[in-house]
């Protein structure tokens, strides 16, 4: 079982998140260092972890993307995917991995809100502008996937065989497309997709890596996306696999 | 007269918005580009509609002729749009040349592992 840590210049904080998952999933750690220019890689390689880097930054999705190629040439029949800044906790994760066996699920949402939006988890906070969109995200996704998912973006999550065998050659990398288009293709190559709320952490340290505009921009973008992509063709399949 | 002027430019910008679409659909288009082409045939439809604003905004300015204040318009879009694809190979570039030295190290790491 490999666990998956997108990270960006997150040295003050990933050392300790490596050591709690080791600790408790007992599982193999990928860390994919996006382009940073701190300590990250290096704390990393101490704390245990395989570590990839990347020779220059290709955003968050980028960094799953060589992780999933990663678990997919590895051989790993399951994959977790946890932040590096500590709000993902091991325990919550370990709740991930059990739906794969428990409810035959493909993938795995670990959702950030929690009985529709009337509550967010405890950690988790978002402004109004982003709770409309992340509701505008769900019911776009929601409708077209026949499932009801309440946190497209969600980066807490966790994939079965099936799961990794079909993303991992086509995984969409652009920001918000690697979590919501992702959902649309599970939809598409019939991957049962189970979601649950998660309890989230504060940030152990370390800044968040996302702007206003660009956010707005890819979001916008996204929903482009999310209305073409019954009539797009198919994605052509990234290197060798 | 007016209203020829209006169909016309509503066509050429709805035109452009599904070719626009189109291209991505085929996925010969970035997503990212796509927007920027969009909102250019968006703002066609909309400036093309707007003539009366235009004349008072031109009016106010000291322009005599509308049209000339959406051409001046257009053109200083299109030079904003090459200035950012300017950018976009800049940055490509340098990409590029990292990717090439990358190239380099690794394929000299390998000529020095003993071939089995």
């Amino acid at each position: 079982m490999l666990v998956i840590i997108p990270a960006l210049n997150e040295a003050e904080t990933v050392g300790r998140v490596i050591a709690d998952v080791i600790a408790a999933l007992r599982a193999d750690v990928v860390v994919v260092d996006d382009g940073s220019t701190d300590a990250t890689a290096r704390v990393a390689r101490a704390a245990g972890a395989q570590v990839l880097s990347h020779p220059f930054n290709l955003g968050v999705g980028g960094a799953i993307r060589t992780g999933m190629r990663y678990a997919s040439r590895q051989g790993y029949s399951r994959v977790v995917q946890i932040d590096a800044d500590g709000q993902h906790l091991p325990s919550e994760a370990a709740r991930l991995l059990a739906q794969l066996d428990d409810q035959q699920a493909d993938l795995v949402i670990g959702s950030r809100f929690a009985e529709g939006y009337a509550r967010t988890s405890a950690g988790y906070e978002v402004s109004t502008l982003r709770r409309l969109s992340m509701r505008l995200l769900s019911r776009l996704v929601s409708r077209r996937s026949k499932t009801h998912i309440s946190d497209t973006t969600s980066g807490f999550r966790a994939f079965g065989p099936a799961a990794i065998e079909v993303l991992a050659p086509i995984y969409p990398s652009a920001y918000l497309s690697d979590t919501v288009e992702t959902l649309l293709i599970a939809g598409d190559r019939g991957l049962r997709v189970v979601e649950i709320s998660v309890a989230m952490r504060e940030r152990l340290g370390g800044t968040p890596s996302s702007g206003h505009f660009r956010s707005l921009f890819h979001l916008t973008r996204v929903i482009l996306v999310v209305l073409l992509h019954r009539v797009r063709r198919p994605v052509m399949q990234r290197g060798v696999q | 007269m007016t209203w020829k002027l209006v169909v016309f430019v509503s066509a050429i910008a709805v035109i452009n918005v599904a070719v626009v679409i189109e291209f991505v659909r085929r996925r010969k288009l970035g997503e990212n580009f796509a927007l920027l082409w969009i909102g250019v045939g968006l703002l066609g439809i909309v400036l093309s509609v707007a003539r009366p604003l235009i004349d008072n905004v031109a009016n106010d300015i000291g322009v005599r002729y509308g049209p000339t204040l959406i051409f001046t318009g257009a053109i200083l879009f299109l030079l904003f749009v090459c200035m950012n694809l300017s950018m976009h190979i800049s940055r490509l570039t340098e990409r590029s040349e990292i990717l090439a030295e990358e190239i380099t190290f690794l394929r000299n790491r390998l000529d020095r592992e003993p071939r089995v």
